[in-house]
């Protein structure tokens, strides 16, 4: 059993946001889609997932509805809004700078400071 | 977008909690089940996947809950929360929750009264269409010859000039009052009726329920025997039949005809005492001789500006044509200017000042309420610093805490506002009750909408007023200092007590405040009860006996007739004089006319100098215990025929002639200007309208036998008051008087029943319940300025029992400990009185207006308020200081 890590905190939004912008998803696909993409390499408190959805959704990233799932059952959907792919682009730049800038910081070797 | 959102999720949070609850459950639902499926399809037995699933998931309720929060429902949750808490503290300590309720009912429901009061009469537009454009003409008279007097009835001359000339008007209608008796048709009643010259119905906008109002033409002569029914005479007396149009009634023994009934809101002119309501209304049908009168000033006059004009136009264009007239008829209208007053303020100008200072008297209540209130929450978060800063500890931020302290109080000032309407309901019918006939439109006094939203209003006010410092001391809380002191008893606490004080000091001064104001017109009452209306009220009955116009068509027959009456009252047992004059003193009515005086150069009638004239009959001077000065009195041989003869008041002799015996000096009357007349006696000076009027009014009386018709008009019968000094109870006179003078002509009705002395103290009601009214909030505001100075002597005591303790075990006598808390409470009222003298000294100077006989700076008024109040709050801290003295120093140490 590989070693899952733990989420960063406030990743959480970001993974949904990008799970979600590759087509409407129910809070479950959502945890699957995650998974497949990390290669359940991280760790995802299910019971954290969805008050993430519920305040995406009241921020407006996201909506919601209701709609029929693989097995014919009723389930609630997720999409990304406009303001929602803005927001992810936004977000994804932003932690690309900060990987960038503590990846620098950590690969610091003493002789250079 | 995102705005909507938002508040989308809101609505749905708040309003439709259960839906959205529902498809979490069934959102959360679906996952475990997908999961289970998952687990089972790889293999895993359906119960073990079941298990496995849900405890992957975590904390099922936790997960909601913050959904929810996430919904963003929580500040609304908090508040509820809040809310509740605050509920259950507030039920956990019944005392504390009381006394802060029950001030804040006292508060907001003297000011819910006031503003409902304030509502009717001063904001709540007139029951016309557009009301804001009408306006009431009055003529302006010169001051020399009517001092004092600034607006004046209108003569038929000029009010047709001021209509042909005038553009700033839409329609402009003069009317004058009557009384008519109807007969034939039942019982025979008076009614009050209003002639108006045609256009008054245009005017006002309104349209008659049944038939028409007047037309243009129809205050021609011939036209005038025609009437209009108000709503409440047609229903009483021809039992609503919706076919009165066109029908004849009997008024004053002729036929008038029906042409219109008003509808039941309908009432003009609006009467400051609504048993006084016109009840009909006929054509005021001048003929052209009367077209012609401009030196007789009889009518009122009110007017529609035109759209777009405002009054201080319409005021310049009648300045101007004021000016004209008297320059083309300057013996007439020398002097004479034209004022246009809102019919609002002609109709509330008096009671305004009044009603307005009453408001302000019930804000302060409130403010010392809510200081109160504020008091008391303080003293009690300081027992709950101790679970503040364990909340502070646990995370509770500063924005949460002052919510959760403003919602106590808000709670509280709306369980306040809830009783305070209760109490409103009360004073609101006490009010009515007591000035009903002294406040005009005092029937639409309620509690309406506008005044349930001014309590809810008022209520959240008084909630942030009195939660404020509190909340913000809550706030404050430094969580280490809280946690060390354990149960935060004997350490300093000293930004905390500054509040308090400072809360006490105000409590004081604006106490004091309405002690000066209610001081000051208690004085002014008094002083008004002292004034002597120069005649003797006790054991006096007066009424009218309401002759109809036309039942006497020459004077000697009204002369026999009152002859008849007099003679027949003075036979009854128990009457010990009785006579008649037209307007009774302390009355809105009265009589101002030119006279001239023998020897004096002629002048002008509109430089006449000006008298208030009585008719008298022998026997008047006598009933009332007028003094006669010099000469004699009215006696029976004064009558037609003989030489004319006037009494004069006092003031008038003096101001006509100063430094000469008045007696034996000839005048004339310029309305009876058939013969001479000859002073024959001086009498003392009366109030004539009222108790209050600092102006002697030069009077003038002449004999009720030797009245003739003015200047040759037609004579018109009028009817008499009848004042009668009994040696018995008056009250029980009054209808043995009223059934003699039925048996003279059962034809007359006698109304308007009264002792003179029920007359001097309705004059004076106005006054006395200003006063009542101030007092009961003066009262109101020293005893919860007491409980706040009690309630914040006895915490400190309470708290500093351990250093009383010391002090006594180091030597200190009992006397020192009482005097150093007593000490503390008489600085705070030494501070909180020179405050409140300074606003006293600003309230008064509004009250000016509302006081009689005495200064707004009278110092007596404000040394007894302040003294008064000191006492007051020496007796609040004594008891708690005499618990402070007897503190044993042994169990004070052990306290700890």
């Amino acid at each position: 059993m590989s070693k899952q890590l733990d989420l960063l905190q406030g990743t959480l939004d970001m993974l949904i946001l990008k799970a979600t912008s590759l087509g409407p998803l129910h809070g479950y696909g959502i945890l699957l889609r995650i998974g497949q993409i990390s290669k359940d390499r991280l760790e995802i408190q299910q019971g954290s997932l969805y008050p993430a959805l519920y305040r995406l959704e009241h921020q407006g990233w996201i909506t919601s509805g209701w709609g029929e799932s693989e097995n014919k059952r009723r389930a609630k959907y997720y999409r990304l809004t406009a303001a929602g792919k803005r927001r992810l682009q936004a977000e994804t730049e932003k932690w690309n700078r900060m990987t960038d800038v503590i990846a620098g910081i950590l690969e610091t070797r003493p002789e250079e400071v | 977008m995102r705005l909507l959102n938002r508040v989308r999720s809101w609505w749905r949070g708040i309003f439709q909690r259960s839906l959205v609850q529902n498809e979490m459950e069934a959102e959360l639902q679906f996952h475990v089940e997908a999961r289970t499926e998952e687990l089972v399809q790889s293999g895993v037995p359906r119960a073990e996947a079941l298990r496995r699933a849900r405890l992957e998931f975590g904390g099922m309720e936790g997960a909601k809950e913050e959904c929810l929060e996430a919904r963003g429902a929580s500040c609304l949750d908090n508040l509820m929360q809040d809310l509740r808490y605050g509920a259950r503290t507030m039920m956990r300590a019944p005392g504390f929750t009381t006394m802060a309720v029950l001030a804040l009912a006292l508060g907001i429901g003297a000011n819910t009264a006031i503003f409902s009061v304030v509502n009717a009469v001063l904001l709540r537009p007139l029951p016309y269409d557009q009301p804001d454009k009408l306006v009431q003409l009055w003529h302006v008279p010169p001051q020399a010859a009517f001092p004092g007097i600034a607006e004046f009835p209108v003569s038929p001359a000029n009010f047709l000039d001021w209509r042909s000339q005038t553009q700033s008007f839409e329609g402009m209608s003069a009317y004058g009052r009557g009384s008519y008796t109807l007969t034939g048709n039942g019982e025979p009643e008076t009614f009050r009726m209003i002639a108006v010259t045609d256009g008054m119905f245009s005017i006002l906008h309104a349209r008659p329920l049944l038939g028409r109002g007047f037309v243009s033409g129809e205050d021609e002569p011939g036209h005038e025997q025609e009437v209009v029914l108000s709503y409440g005479v047609w229903r009483r007396r021809f039992a609503g039949n919706p076919d009165i149009v066109g029908k004849n009634i009997t008024l004053n023994a002729r036929a008038f005809t029906v042409i219109g009934v008003m509808g039941p809101d309908f009432e003009f002119p609006i009467s400051t005492d609504p048993s006084l309501q016109a009840q009909m209304w006929k054509p005021l049908a001048w003929s052209d001789q009367d077209r012609a009168v401009r030196d007789n000033h009889n009518y009122a006059v009110v007017a529609r500006l035109k759209p777009g004009v405002a009054v201080k136009q319409a005021q310049n264009e009648l300045d101007g044509i004021s000016n004209r007239l008297a320059q083309e008829y300057p013996s007439e209208n020398r002097g004479w200017g034209a004022i246009a007053v809102p019919l609002r303020d002609d109709l509330v100008g008096d009671v305004r000042p009044a009603l307005l200072i009453l408001l302000g008297a019930v804000v302060l209540v409130l403010l010392i309420a809510c200081a109160n209130v504020a008091n008391l929450v303080l003293v009690k978060a300081l027992t709950r610093r101790k679970e503040q800063a364990v909340r502070v500890a646990l995370g509770a931020t500063r924005r949460r805490l002052l919510q959760q302290a403003l919602a106590e109080t808000l709670l509280l000032a709306f369980a306040g506002g809830a009783l305070g309407l209760v109490f409103a309901h009360y004073g609101v019918i006490l009010i009515v009750k007591f000035l009903a006939q002294r406040l005009p439109r005092s029937s639409e006094i309620s509690l309406d909408g506008w005044v349930l939203a001014f309590t809810a209003g008022i209520s959240l006010l008084a909630g942030f007023a009195a939660g404020l410092a509190p909340a913000f001391r809550a706030a404050k809380t430094d969580v280490n200092e809280a946690l060390k002191q354990g149960l935060g008893r004997a350490t300093s606490d000293s930004g905390g007590s500054r509040t308090r004080d400072l809360l006490v000091v105000s409590e004081v001064a604006l106490s004091l405040m309405l002690l000066i104001g209610a001081g000051l017109l208690i004085r002014s009452l008094w002083m008004l009860h002292q004034v002597n209306p120069g005649f003797e009220a006790a054991q006096v009955v007066t009424m009218e006996v309401a002759v109809p116009i036309g039942k006497f068509t020459e004077p000697a027959q009204q002369i026999g007739y009152f002859n008849r009456v007099l003679d027949r009252i003075r036979t009854l047992p128990g009457v010990q004089a009785a006579g008649l004059i037209d307007s009774l003193p302390l009355t809105d009515n009265g009589s101002m006319q030119p006279i001239a005086v023998e020897g004096r150069p002629p002048v002008a009638m509109a430089d006449m100098p000006e008298v208030d004239v009585r008719l008298i009959s022998p026997g008047y001077l006598g009933a009332m215990h007028l003094p006669l000065l010099e000469g004699r009195g009215v006696d029976d041989s004064d009558v037609a025929g003989r030489p004319g003869a006037v009494l004069i008041s006092e003031s008038m002799a003096k101001l006509f002639w100063p430094n000469e015996g008045a007696i034996g000096k000839r005048l004339t009357l310029y309305f009876f200007p058939d013969q001479p007349r000859v002073v024959v006696g001086i009498v003392g000076d009366v109030k004539l309208y009222a108790v209050n009027e600092t102006q002697r009014k030069a009077t003038l009386y002449f004999p009720m036998a030797q009245f003739t018709a003015p200047r040759g008009e037609a004579f018109q019968s009028f009817g008499m008051n009848l004042a009668v000094r009994t040696g018995a109870a008056p009250v029980n006179m009054a209808s043995t008087v009223g059934l003699a003078i039925h048996e003279v002509d059962p034809g007359i009705p006698v109304q308007n029943v009264h002792t003179m002395d029920e007359m001097i103290s309705e004059s004076l009601s106005p006054q006395r319940f200003t006063m009542l009214l101030l007092g009961a909030f003066a009262g109101l505001a020293l005893l919860l300025a007491v409980v706040g100075i009690y309630s914040v002597t006895s915490y400190s005591v309470s708290r500093r029992t351990n250093e009383m303790g010391i002090r006594v075990a180091l030597g200190a006598s009992r006397t020192d400990v009482l005097m150093l808390v007593i000490r503390h409470g008489m600085m705070l009222a030494l501070i909180g009185s020179v405050i409140g003298i300074a606003g006293a000294l600003l309230l008064s100077r509004v009250m000016r207006s509302q006081l009689f006989g005495v200064q707004p700076t009278d110092p007596a008024t404000f040394v007894a308020g302040a003294c008064g109040l000191m006492i007051v709050v020496l007796a609040a801290s004594y008891i708690p200081a005499r618990r402070a003295m007897r503190v044993d120093p042994m169990v004070a140490l052990r306290y700890e």
